[in-house]
């Protein structure tokens, strides 16, 4: 994979190319516990989230978080990241398999973001982009920036 | 509900050894993928890495976070200490500050600290309040190098 972002190239209210995950699943979702070690039941089991009045499980914020993660550094080199932060805004529920087409559209997010700064710092040429994650009903389960060092 | 006194503690340090394999179940997780071989090859194969000018096998942007979990004790138990009520816990915010690549084989030494509790009134119950707590963790490698620093927030709602 070879990426071709440049300082240059980028100007302050360019947008990032729009990432959009799979719907999520509760396979997703375990793949996550299992692969993080967060076994918080309220993400795997169901008998947990209705005791404490919630009709299903929901995904981890890190999850959302990870692909979030996944959208940037498919547009912006691993190596020019020095920044991401985020605040987690709403839960993301996964989509049921058995009513696929009227639930997949809570559980697929879209990450979309704008280049707001461009500035020059500890001798880096950097980027800051803000970030937003949204579910396909305009949910908002994320709202953030990172910064990059470009070449 | 967060013991205020606890503000400025230090935990003791956690200490991990990155795992490739793990490395590539993570990026396969996050990218959604069921198959290393459809992950960006940079967190699966070291000649791939080192291709686009890597030293190693690097991780994910957010794969730090669970470090302290496979160390053990993990999140949990800090809170626990800390006081805080865990059916009220959300996660508020994440961040992360990158100072350097992070491969297999590296020892991560994490220390967190406590750095910040507050309270915000509820907008729409005044005099209930959600409280706050910020932690912060720096990882340093095996040669002494600060590669990341993270600020985690948590909120009692």
């Amino acid at each position: 994979m070879t990426h071709h972002v440049s300082y240059n190239d980028i100007k302050v209210g360019d947008e990032m190319p729009s990432y959009t995950s799979q719907p999520i699943t509760r396979t997703h979702i375990v793949r996550y516990a299992g692969c993080s070690g967060d076994f918080n039941p309220l993400h795997h089991d169901n008998t947990f989230t209705n005791m404490i009045g919630m009709p299903r499980i929901i995904s981890h914020g890190m999850l959302v978080m990870g692909i979030t993660g996944e959208a940037i550094t498919q547009w912006i080199p691993n190596k020019y990241l020095r920044k991401f932060s985020v605040r987690f805004a709403g839960m993301t529920e996964p989509v049921d398999l058995d009513d696929h087409e009227n639930t997949k559209a809570r559980a697929t997010l879209t990450v979309t973001g704008k280049v707001t700064e461009k500035y020059e710092e500890t001798g880096e040429k950097r980027i800051k982009c803000d970030i937003t994650v949204a579910d396909a009903l305009g949910g908002v389960k994320i709202t953030g920036s990172f910064v990059a060092a470009l070449p | 509900m967060a013991d205020k006194s606890k503000l400025g503690m230090e935990f003791p340090p956690y200490t991990y050894v990155v795992e490739k394999g793990k490395i590539a179940e993570f990026a396969m997780c996050v990218a959604q993928k069921d198959s290393k071989a459809d992950v960006n090859q940079i967190h699966v194969d070291s000649a791939a890495a080192k291709k686009e000018g890597y030293k190693d096998i690097i991780i994910t942007p957010t794969m730090s976070t669970c470090f302290s979990l496979w160390a053990g004790g993990g999140l949990g138990d800090l809170l626990g200490v800390l006081g805080i009520d865990l059916a009220r816990l959300l996660h508020g915010e994440e961040e992360y500050e990158y100072f350097g690549e992070i491969n297999p084989g590296d020892t991560m030494t994490g220390k967190t600290k406590v750095v910040q509790m507050y309270d915000k009134e509820k907008k729409n119950q005044p005099g209930k309040f959600m409280e706050f707590t910020v932690l912060e963790t720096e990882i340093r490698n095996q040669r002494g190098e600060l590669v990341l620093k993270s600020r985690t927030t948590t909120v009692e709602r």
